[in-house]
């Protein structure tokens, strides 16, 4: 009787916890999508202007987003969309690589250097980036790059000897015997790379790849610095930035709403379809740093 | 500590040994090897190592080049920063003041710097080069035939793969992120700010000046430094660990046995990753104006006759940015804390709650501590992020409000956001300059110290 | 090496062989402007091009406004444009880094088409730096004549009660160095250089303290509404009854009022009680000839055509920019337009901005932060920490 009480309560208990989840879970997905179905809310919006007094729009439009793909003097955003994808493909590719070289040769190979080499990297982390822009501006224009979409590529992937260390982690993870094994049968180190740890670190190599995919898509600051006044080699971001710039902002505010989830489309498919590997990388990384 | 001022003292000592084991190769060297140390690339061209020899003999060519032809004429002002101003002269016969140029302060410190950044390749290169010939030397001598190039290239995916993967990635480093740094680090030593512009003016070396100025001279600049510090650490601590703490109870909500459409849950906070955060927080700056749909709507419903000053008043605004960077950050600690959290092995659990341990007490027991030991690293590359975080605080509040307690910067500044301000609103770049060096030393001394502390990062290379 | 090349440079224009350029070399010039101007520049170009068919012109279009110019120019001067449009508050940070051609060739013929204010506008020490362009860089109030009656406008306390009556807003950006000196500048304050340059401010003498007390009843009023831009264009009509803008919003207010649209110059306030009228700054802007530009005397020349008598009148019928030309501004259309007749109507309480330095915006947007925020600190004590940031110590 007592025992069957027991499991009562236990059950009780279970269902009135759920209960509480559900209702927090409901609550904060309220708060979290909130914004984002304002954004879209306001790129449906027919009024222009950043502003408007009430909540809901007076009417509803689609030209804000067709409007994007015909008038395209003032703001060639499909251009702009073109770069960002080109940039972002190609930074995603070299980013990638280097990112994962840089992360094996600290995991597995074993030379003087390594902890020395290693401790620079983290210190080097730290510097605040924003000086250094005029620094690399220059020297970009040294070589003849600046305000092209190749300077784009170099510095987003520029910093990926410093960003080893979620794949560093998961390599870490992979037994050795595996490598010591292929090596005995011959193989070089440069064998083991291709042959064993690229295959078996898939999440690894999918998490870094989006991680590079989608930084050219959100970044407006290291973009303009290097664009200028190059327009028509704009990234969507530094393009919809100008779009909300004071002298833009009444005509073009549902446009850039209207852009930005345009962006944000592609960059949500991407994060829901691999989310699992995302999270198995970013977990084995952080596992063990 | 102690490891710095060991460092500190190998340096010298290895340099020595350097110069040791070069004097000690010329006196036994042959004179192929001698003439090695003036003609790079001479002892493995006479010992049969053609290609090799003439790679070397083309990088010291190609180097004198580069040298004469571009560094030098930077080089040689890097003591002054240039001393000849543009100059104005009247041209009669197109009615105009004809412009001279001058020197460039700007690009003779840059390219100085790129300049002198070459020196080390050349010296390691030529060092190589005068150990290859005199390695070369010595296996002729004892009978043996000297490595073929290929012989040398293959040992590149193997003994030395090192270098091989390295070498890219390292040299995309020392271009975009150590030589910019070098370059940010002179000029705090210059006075390199809206009045000294090149290429109108010059500047030039004043040696300590801007630090003292900060720390010394100036009083709204000092109490700006130190009052920015202050909030600098406060947000930093409480972005961190709010985002850290709420996105492991998020994770274990969703996790819990029983919870359903657990991917759903998932898949509606990633979808306010996939927005672009200066799209998200640009929304959320206007969304809590004073006339923002927030306080439109609180208004209409009568709960507030006065509009909230979310952004206005320095104590609300500072509470916002930290709620809305939960906002921005809690969906990344979600996503990363699932998959550890299934890590935890279910029996520490299970025991606890024989022993009567509330939720409360086991997430205090077991859940916190098992992440904090698997995370530490995390937890603090996310703490020095956020010392830095750029894009929360800009966007949202742009460091406002300001007051006239500050020098060119407000209530929510970081240091970093005060920095940005100073060089694209004041072109003060000297003093930014400085600054820059400063978060540098906190953030750096911070997270080496609590770095070193952490037992997992100790034990890095035993662990596999 | 560079003196030498400045040696033989300046040999050969001493002979006299100085008009380097062959025929049938291309000529390539960028200019700047604004985005919305791109339209209007790229019709004016084209015009320009055909006007001088003798030579071979490759000009092409970069999009920075007036306002980021100065920026601009000076993160990398060898990479910005030739001929670009700037606003002439930025006319001694561009002079002092030598980012400006004098204007040399035609300068009488300039100076008497343009009027005397523009001229003095874009000249330092009695050196014209540039080619006025347009003379609207100033504000009015704007105001919706359903609320307002033309009484109402003149005084700040007029419009006040009335608002409050009608349950609407008076709008005015405070927390704005370039809207808040108004007040100050109203009543006799003055933001000048001494002899070496530097910034001078008596905001905090005994008449500012007058008009920073006025500034807190402002906007402890309830009707006082603040916000940047897009609450004003966004609240005009519903919610806004009266605000404080330049011309740049006038398409906007103009389309969210209807018939009720109505600018009039700044009204008065009450400072010790007396009736003060707001001063505000006017700019113009202005367009320059870069330094270190290849052909200094065809972007000379390319400035001077998108600033002539034509390309004005064309700019105000594409886009609403008042003129600096004489003849363009008394045109009959020009004297129409009801925002920039309010402007003109400002103009003689008008106080030229060019006077002002960089190190003035960010002190004064804190104090009008403070005033926003309806802080209760000693009036002086804040004037005194302000001016003592304006002025540099």
């Amino acid at each position: 009787m007592s025992k069957e009480k027991n499991l009562i309560g236990i059950r009780a208990r279970r269902i009135a916890s759920n209960t509480t989840i559900y209702i927090i879970l409901s609550v904060m997905a309220i708060i979290w999508l909130l914004p984002i179905a304002w954004l879209i809310i306001s790129s449906l919006r027919l009024e222009p202007g950043a502003y408007t007094t009430y909540i809901m729009p007076k009417g509803y439009t689609l030209n804000n987003y067709t409007r994007l793909f015909t008038e395209t003097d003032l703001f060639p955003f499909p251009r702009w969309y073109g770069n960002t994808l080109l940039v972002a493909v190609l930074s995603c590719i070299v980013t990638t690589f280097l990112t994962l070289m840089v992360a094996y040769t600290y995991s597995r190979l074993r030379f003087k250097a390594r902890t020395k080499l290693m401790n620079m990297s983290l210190v080097l982390g730290m510097f605040p980036g924003f000086m250094s822009m005029i620094a690399i501006y220059h020297f970009l224009k040294a070589i003849g790059l600046t305000q092209s979409l190749a300077a784009l590529v170099i510095v987003y992937s520029g910093g990926a000897a410093l960003n080893y260390y979620v794949a560093k982690g998961f390599f870490d993870t992979i037994p050795r015997s595996l490598d010591e094994a292929a090596m005995l049968d011959g193989a070089t180190r440069n064998g083991v790379f291709w042959k064993i740890i690229l295959p078996t670190s898939r999440p690894i190599v999918i998490y870094t790849a989006i991680t590079a995919f989608i930084a050219p898509w959100v970044d407006f600051i290291f973009a303009s610095v290097i664009m200028k006044d190059n327009y028509q080699n704009y990234t969507v971001a530094v393009g919809l930035y100008k779009m909300i710039e004071r002298e833009n902002i009444f005509n073009y505010y549902t446009r850039f709403c209207a852009g930005a989830v345009l962006v944000a489309i592609p960059i949500t498919i991407l994060f829901i379809s691999i989310q699992k590997y995302y999270v198995e990388g970013v977990t084995g990384g952080a596992v063990k740093g | 500590m102690k490891k710095f001022k060991a460092a500190l003292l190998k340096l010298p000592r290895a340099i020595g040994r350097g110069f040791k084991e070069l004097a000690e190769m010329f006196i036994k060297g042959d004179l192929r090897t001698r003439l090695s140390y003036l003609i790079m690339g001479f002892g493995s061209l006479t010992h049969g190592q053609i290609l090799k020899g003439l790679l070397y003999l083309g990088f010291q060519i190609l180097y004198f080049f580069f040298f004469f032809g571009f560094g030098w004429q930077y080089l040689k002002d890097f003591g002054t920063l240039g001393t000849a101003t543009q100059i104005k002269v009247w041209n009669e016969s197109l009615q105009i003041y004809q412009r001279m140029p001058g020197d460039n302060s700007m690009l003779i410190l840059l390219y100085s710097v790129l300049t002198l950044a070459t020196l080390v390749p050349l010296i390691v290169f030529w060092r190589l080069n005068i150990k290859s010939s005199y390695k070369a030397q010595k296996q002729i001598e004892e009978g043996i035939k000297p490595n073929s190039f290929i012989k040398d290239l293959r040992t590149m995916l193997d003994e030395r793969f090192h270098i091989t993967m390295l070498s890219i990635p390292m040299l995309a480093l020392t271009c975009f992120t150590i030589l910019p740094i070098i370059f940010m680090v002179l000029i705090a030593f210059t006075n390199f700010d809206q009045t000294h512009q090149p290429p109108g003016n010059l500047f030039t070396w004043v040696g300590m000046t801007n630090v003292t100025d900060i720390f010394l001279g100036n009083t709204t600049k000092r109490n700006t430094f130190f009052g920015i510090l202050g909030w600098t650490m406060v947000w930093a601590v409480f972005a961190t660990f709010t985002n850290y703490i709420l996105g492991i109870i998020l994770a274990m909500m969703i996790n819990k046995k029983g919870i359903r459409f657990k991917k759903m849950w998932r898949t509606i906070f990633v979808i306010t990753i996939a927005v672009p955060q200066f799209v998200s927080l640009m929304l959320m700056s206007k969304l809590l104006t004073d006339t923002g749909i927030v306080n439109v709507l609180l208004q209409k419903m009568g709960w507030i006759s006065e509009p909230l000053p979310f952004l206005t008043d320095p104590t609300w605004a500072r509470a916002v940015v930290i709620i809305i960077n939960m906002w921005v950050g809690i969906p990344y600690t979600m996503l990363m804390a699932s998959g550890i959290l299934m890590n935890i092995p279910q029996d520490l659990y299970e025991s606890a709650s024989i022993d009567g341990a509330g939720p409360v007490r086991s997430f205090t027991a077991i859940t916190m501590p098992y992440m904090l030991f698997v995370t530490a690293p995390y937890l603090i590359t996310t703490f020095v992020g956020n010392i830095n975080n750029f894009n929360v605080i800009y966007l949202l509040t742009a460091g406002n409000p300001l007051t006239l307690d500050y020098y060119q910067a407000g209530q929510t500044d970081l240091l970093i956001t005060w920095l940005y301000k100073l060089t694209v609103n004041q072109q003060d770049y000297s003093l930014a300059s400085t600054i820059g060096i400063f978060i540098f030393i906190i953030v750096a001394t911070v997270s080496l110290i609590v770095y070193n502390r952490t037992g997992s990062v100790k034990k890095e290379d035993q662990f596999q | 090496m560079k003196k030498m090349l400045a040696i033989v440079l300046t040999i050969a224009l001493l002979l006299g062989m100085a008009p380097a350029f062959a025929d049938g070399e291309t000529i390539t010039l960028k200019v700047w402007g604004s985005q919305e101007d791109q339209e209007l520049l790229g019709i004016l170009i084209d015009a320009f091009k055909a006007e001088n068919a003798d030579k071979t012109w490759d000009i092409s279009l970069g999009v920075v406004g007036e306002p980021d110019a100065k920026t601009r120019y000076l993160e990398d001067p060898a990479a910005a444009a030739d001929v670009f449009a700037f606003a002439n508050d930025q006319l001694i940070d561009l002079v002092n880094a030598d980012a400006l051609y004098e204007v040399t060739r035609n300068l009488d013929a300039i100076v008497a088409a343009n009027s005397a204010g523009s001229v003095e506008s874009a000249s330092l020490d009695g050196v014209l730096y540039g080619y006025p362009m347009a003379a609207d860089n100033g504000y009015f109030l704007y105001y919706d004549k359903s609320v307002f009656t033309e009484e109402d406008v003149q005084t700040l306390d007029g419009l006040l009660a009335k608002a409050n009556e009608a349950g609407k807003k008076v709008f005015m950006d405070v927390s704005n160095g370039w809207y808040i000196a108004s007040f100050f500048m109203g009543a006799g304050c003055s933001l000048t250089l001494d002899e070496n340059g530097n910034q001078l401010c008596d905001f905090n003498s005994e008449a500012g303290l007058a008009a920073g007390e006025a500034i807190r009843a402002f906007t402890a009023d309830p009707a006082f509404l603040t916000g940047d831009d897009s609450v004003l264009t966004g609240g005009m009509g519903d919610t806004i009854a009266a605000g404080v803008s330049g011309t740049w919003n006038a398409e906007a207010i103009q389309k969210k009022l209807g018939e009720n649209y109505a600018a009039v110059k700044l009204p008065t306030f009450t400072a010790n009680g007396e009736q003060i009228q707001m001063a505000s700054f006017i700019g113009t802007k202005v367009i320059g000839v870069n330094t270190q530009t290849q052909f200094p005397v065809e972007a000379m020349m390319l400035a001077e055509y998108l600033t002539n008598e034509a390309s004005q009148a064309k700019r105000f019928e594409m886009r609403q920019i008042g003129p600096t030309n004489l003849n363009v501004a008394a045109s009959d259309a020009v004297k129409a337009n009801i925002a920039l007749a309010a402007l003109s109507a400002q103009g003689s309480f008008g106080v030229s901005q060019k006077l002002v330095l960089g190190t003035y915006w960010t002190p004064a947007e804190a104090f009008g932060t403070a005033m926003e925020n309806k802080s209760t600190d000693d009036m002086q004590t804040m004037l005194d920490a302000m001016v003592a940031q304006i002025v540099g110590e």
